[in-house]
């Protein structure tokens, strides 16, 4: 398969289940932001830049509630402080070259979750231009959703952004359940269901990550010495 | 420039750090290194704590929707999912209109 093979391929499987599940998300979030009182730009920028909805709805609460920079910056970061693994379990697979780093901005979870499971499967050639056309294809669909969100926001009740809400949790359930085959992922899956009544303990933007830590590190190490 | 405005492009230079951070850890790995498969571990129990908690206890506007129609919208997906051989987009959209569906009855 050729670069421009696989970076076509990559669009395709993120036009697909992937940009609803995001679309439905960012639609929400969009109008969220109108409803806020703020700028299509702001919601724009916020989308196109942060990249990663928990942190997102964290800053736009600030945005809108008033609130110093700096403690909102550190919830925000906590919020999606996922990155930091995400982007150590991927890099392998994005090669050792610097056309790599093209792929920094685009490292979030939808496109993550994608890459994880297709790249191993893909001639290592192919797998930057697949990441790098389902990235781009998934962050311009964030993108427009957001603008229509936005946009449309008085014409979306309530009950209907609840309801798009569901799209994102409903998608990546899916994966996990398809994906609790590949190796290493049942126990990691098992652990951060039991892990999430400590996430809802702890509450706001540490109890996720510290949730993930903790099951995620207790699963690996489950592996290990078994 | 205003608090949030601050607060945006922070978070902005923060995330991008991360993620700038993970690439440089993880590419200077080999694929097979115990830290990878523990990053992995670890974004995957995140991402299952998420869904759990989004489905179980959601916050935010998604709280409105009763827990009964989350999990009817859940297990019809699932169960569109499962007929359809994997087929993800009309599995999401039968786990949706399931969700509407079941908001709708139960008021």
């Amino acid at each position: 398969m050729s670069a421009g093979q696989a970076s076509r391929q990559g669009v395709t499987e993120a036009l697909g289940a992937p940009a609803l599940a995001m679309g439905a998300t960012f639609l929400a979030f969009g109008a969220a932001v109108a409803e806020a009182g703020l700028p299509l730009g702001w919601a724009l920028l916020c989308t196109g830049a942060v990249y990663g909805m928990a942190g997102q709805l964290v800053l736009l609460q600030v945005a809108s509630g008033g609130g110093a920079a700096l403690p909102a910056t550190r919830a925000a970061t906590a919020a999606n402080a996922r990155f930091l693994p995400m982007a150590v379990a991927i890099a392998p697979l994005l090669g050792r070259r610097a056309p790599r780093w093209l792929a920094l901005p685009f490292i979030a979870i939808t496109p993550w979750a994608a890459g994880m499971r297709r790249l191993p499967a893909l001639a290592e050639p192919a797998r930057l231009p697949w990441f790098l056309g389902f990235a781009v294809a998934s962050w311009c669909a964030a993108m427009a959703a957001t603008a229509a969100g936005h946009l449309a926001a008085p014409a979306l009740p309530l009950p209907l952004r609840a309801a798009l809400l569901f799209a994102n949790p409903l998608y990546f359930a899916l994966l996990l359940a398809a994906d609790a085959g590949r190796p290493g992922v049942a126990p990691a899956l098992l652990a951060g269901i039991l892990a999430a009544p400590l996430a809802h303990a702890v509450g706001g933007a540490w109890g996720l990550p510290l949730a993930g830590l903790i099951g995620g590190s207790l699963a690996f190490l489950w592996q290990r010495w078994r | 420039m205003s608090q949030p405005d601050l607060a945006l492009l922070l978070t902005v230079l923060v995330g991008l750090a991360l993620r700038g951070l993970g690439l440089l850890l993880g590419g200077a790995l080999r694929p097979d290194h115990p830290a990878i498969a523990w990053a992995s571990a670890v974004s995957v129990a995140t991402l299952a704590a998420f869904v759990t908690l989004a489905i179980a206890a959601p916050a935010g506007l998604l709280a409105t929707v009763p827990l009964a129609a989350r999990l009817v919208g859940l297990a019809a997906g699932g169960l569109a999912y499962w007929r359809l051989r994997g087929r993800l987009l009309p599995a999401m959209a039968a786990g949706l209109a399931a969700l509407l569906l079941a908001r709708l009855l139960t008021g």
